[in-house]
């Protein structure tokens, strides 16, 4: 099977389960007709921020 | 201005003026010019005239306590308590709004979470949950609010999470801080600061949905080292009760450790591996996707919280301020019978003073003729 043969190369690639799974949701989406397509894309905005610490103190805000 | 001038003249023959004029002057200060001079000038003619032609003492008074109400001095108390019941009425409008919007925003994100639950539940079904395991290096992820006036939703769960973290604490053990909104993080800075690994903010910009919570559920899982992550975060209930709930996400590892221990994760070698991959990578593919479903479930319970917390704390908040009203017009009904019977007294006592009206009535006969 395709997917299974693929599975260590994304793995290798440093994706994580769920970035595999995101492009993989991605790529269904693209697929939809308009207007479902569009609507679909425009459900899914990623927005937050993150700021790592280390030590009681913000690295740097991304 | 007619008064002043008929101030500067100063004649005995125009006496009765000169007792209202005092207290108009010192109340010039207090009222705006316009109102001060239509309102004055008026009643002083009409003082001048019923006095003069008609010369008649009960008119008189009736007339002087008339003139006292478009000034308005006698509410210096009375406007204090006005102004208050304004603000007090402005806040109760605020209140009312805001908790409508929590009310139709809860609507929509209710059927979203309930929705979300079937996310977890197989995970739940098939791995366990496990929170009890003891571990190593435990993350503890506090869900919280961007926004405040939402009851004690944030506090709960930053106080659940400061109870696990002791829990969780010992001598070669490591306990980490992963927080998700300001409020949590506000109050976990102040305590927990060496204790933070990583802080997300922002998350509610746009209507949560499942990519953008795996996407940070990503960034988690790349960031932060763990044998345990414990979710903390208020279960939505109904609109009045949160429960506050932790669920815990076992690294790969430590799901293989304890599915040879036996157990409900032992069930797992009940199961059939299909296509090449071995159990490890099975493990871990699951692990990964069973935090994102959860964190998804997780986020959205904590969001539907707030805003039902929002809305209850809001009705209470515009329920108080319709009592607070109540009482203040109480107040104010009293406060203004009390200096309206002040200040027939003290009209009359100055008139007296002055010698303009000697014979007066006893107070309790001083009211308009009928």
């Amino acid at each position: 099977m395709a997917s299974n043969a693929a599975m260590p190369f994304w793995r290798a690639a440093g994706m994580t389960y769920i970035t595999y799974s995101n492009i993989c949701a991605n790529l269904v989406r693209n697929c939809l007709k308009e207007p479902h397509k569009s609507e679909a894309l425009s459900r899914e905005k990623v927005h937050f921020s993150v700021s790592k610490w280390t030590d009681g103190k913000p690295e740097k805000p991304s | 201005m007619a008064m002043a001038a008929l101030r500067r003249e100063g004649r005995r023959c125009f006496s009765p003026l000169n007792s209202p004029n005092p207290i108009a002057a010192v109340r010039s200060s207090l009222i705006p010019a316009s109102e001060y001079d239509f309102s004055l000038t008026f009643s002083l003619l009409l003082t001048v005239f019923l006095v003069v032609s008609l010369s008649q003492r009960r008119v008189f008074v009736f007339v002087s306590a008339c003139e006292q109400s478009p000034l308005g001095v006698r509410s210096i108390s009375t406007q204090v308590v006005r102004n208050r019941m304004k603000s007090v009425k402005n806040i109760q409008k605020i209140t009312k709004a805001m908790k409508m919007v929590a009310a139709s925003k809860l609507r929509a994100i209710q059927t979203k979470t309930e929705n979300s639950r079937g996310l977890w539940q197989p995970f739940t079904a098939l791995l366990g949950d496990t929170p009890s395991v003891d571990v190593k290096k435990n993350v503890i992820v506090t869900i919280s609010s961007d926004k405040g006036l939402c009851g004690g939703i944030n506090s709960t769960s930053v106080k659940t999470s400061k109870n696990i973290h002791k829990l969780a604490s010992g001598p070669d053990k490591e306990t980490k801080y992963v927080i998700m909104g300001e409020k949590g993080k506000a109050q976990l800075i102040r305590d927990s600061k060496k204790d933070i690994e990583l802080i997300i903010t922002e998350l509610q910009k746009n209507p949560l949905n499942y990519t953008q919570v795996s996407a940070l559920a990503d960034d988690i899982l790349k960031n932060v080292e763990f044998d345990a992550l414990r979710l903390v975060f208020n279960k939505f209930q109904s609109v009045v009760s949160f429960i506050p709930t932790m669920a815990t996400i076992l690294s790969p590892e430590v799901i293989e450790k304890e599915s040879e221990v036996g157990g409900k994760i032992g069930d797992l070698d009940a199961y059939e591996i299909e296509g090449g991959e071995t159990k490890s990578e099975i493990l871990q593919n699951l692990a990964e996707f069973q935090f994102s479903c959860v964190l998804f479930n997780a986020v959205l319970e904590n969001a539907c919280s707030e805003q039902g917390a929002r809305m209850s704390a809001m009705d209470s908040s515009s329920r108080n301020a319709g009592d607070m009203l109540d009482r203040l017009t109480l107040t104010y009904n009293s406060l203004e019978a009390v200096s309206r019977a002040e200040n027939r007294i003290t009209e009359r006592d100055e008139a007296k003073i002055k010698g303009v009206c000697w014979d007066l009535e006893p107070v309790k006969q001083l009211s308009p003729p009928n």
